[in-house]
């Protein structure tokens, strides 16, 4: 018998399809990749079964660390730039251009007005990484509250640039920092200059709990 | 010497000028290697980060003389936070003498709470079943939920984070009140001097 003869195979695959694939892949990648902001401050937040996510605009945080110390954030740009100005014509402080152009790509600060010239003239991440570390944070005493000079001028900024809107108040805080020191910047959130009773708490989403079983009935 | 014009002499009748034919396959494997590179680099480097909030609603600071009185409130559980992730607790309003503190911690607490507020979480659970069933949409499940959980016979519980607290503490709590169906709740810093004595007291047998 003759043998069956197989028709003889390209070894050449057609690789178009995979290609393709692979540069959908990349550019969707690329476009939809953002760069987190470089973080000042490293805060263990603590877990909740709670999936109401954060809004990525218009929010104002205040991060408290595992040390205590309060830091500012806020998500726009451009009222960024404007609450550091206000902030600066409180304090009797003026900044360059360079250090607001600083001031409003770093993400959350936690610097005492007197020193935030100097922490906004370092260049390099890992100076402001050793300032950081000194730092006391965001004063919130009664005598020198800047914290709710904080709160106050973004409240004002960001209202007088969106029709008299309140921005989005968030805490974060360290699940391991004491109660009562959150108490405090609650404390801060419900005085009669900024009147905040509404805010929401940043939490991570804890999925083992996210079903009660019914053995706890 | 290299000669191009090769039918210079003019001798050959079909010398036609015929360009040289390509290979119209290119050779694609450095463009994917680059491309796989970009990808492989890009999914490693990308972290989904998407943490969630919880809402709290706290109430409009008021006089001292205006402040209603809390445990007045029908079916009130007070809950104090305390050092250790420990949890003491009193049912309805504070008696001196007579009241005594019930300890419990974190594990515990979610039976507790549904024992005290079982015919609430019942409800709450079944509107829960139905709504996973579709019988009922979003909107009708949050308003329901919200009636049940709000009704005057559902239970009413104040935390009370004392100075020994961890936030993490109070985050749990909190949690702990969607779980178990407490719709009504309110976290408070004020412990009253009688209350402070007995959990200190308490704080000693730890």
């Amino acid at each position: 018998m003759a043998k069956i003869k197989l028709p003889k195979s390209s070894p050449a695959i057609d690789m178009t399809p995979l290609v393709d694939l692979g540069f959908l892949l990349v550019t969707f990648f690329m476009l939809t990749a953002q760069f987190r902001p470089e973080d000042s401050v490293i805060v263990d937040i603590p877990s909740s079964r709670s999936q109401l996510v954060i809004p990525t605009e218009n929010l104002m945080t205040v991060v408290v660390d595992s040390a205590g110390r309060a830091y500012w954030d806020f998500t726009d740009k451009k009222v960024r730039r404007e609450i550091l100005r206000e902030m600066g014509n409180r304090y009797s402080v003026s900044f360059t251009p360079e250090q607001e152009q600083r001031f409003v790509s770093l993400g959350a600060i936690g610097m005492p007005m007197s020193q935030m010239p100097a922490y906004l003239s370092l260049e390099n991440a890992t100076e402001r990484g050793q300032m950081d570390r000194v730092s006391k944070g965001i004063p919130m005493d009664s005598t020198n509250n800047q914290l709710l000079d904080w709160i106050r001028v973004t409240q004002l900024v960001f209202s007088s640039g969106s029709d008299g809107k309140n921005p989005i108040v968030a805490l974060k805080g360290d699940g391991n920092v004491d109660y009562s020191v959150m108490n405090k910047v609650i404390k801060i959130f419900q005085s009669p200059t900024v009147k905040i009773n509404r805010f929401r708490m940043i939490t991570n989403l804890e999925e083992s709990r996210l079903s009660v079983s019914a053995s706890t009935k | 010497m290299a000669d191009i014009q090769t039918g210079g002499g003019g001798g050959g009748r079909h010398e036609k000028k015929r360009a040289k034919r390509s290979s119209t396959h290119i050779d694609m494997t450095p463009m994917v290697d680059l491309a796989f590179l970009l990808l492989t680099f890009f999914i490693l480097t990308t972290t989904m980060y998407k943490p969630s909030t919880l809402q709290l609603t706290f109430p409009v600071p008021q006089d001292e003389k205006e402040k209603p009185e809390l445990q007045k409130v029908a079916n009130a559980m007070t809950v104090f936070l305390t050092k250790n992730d420990q949890i003491l607790y009193y049912r309805d309003a504070f008696e001196p003498g007579v009241t005594q503190l019930t300890r419990t911690n974190f594990s515990d607490i979610t039976k507790i709470l549904i024992e005290n507020n079982r015919s609430t979480f019942e409800q709450v659970q079944e509107l829960r079943r139905r709504y996973n069933a579709n019988e009922i949409d979003q909107l009708a499940y949050d308003t329901l939920k919200n009636n049940v959980e709000k009704r005057d016979e559902a239970l009413f519980v104040i935390i009370k984070p004392d100075k020994d607290a961890k936030y993490r503490n109070m985050i749990d709590m909190v949690d702990e009140m969607d779980i178990t169906g407490v719709g009504k709740y309110a976290v408070q810093d004020t412990i009253k001097p009688a209350e402070q004595e007995l959990l200190e007291a308490e704080k000693l047998k730890f």
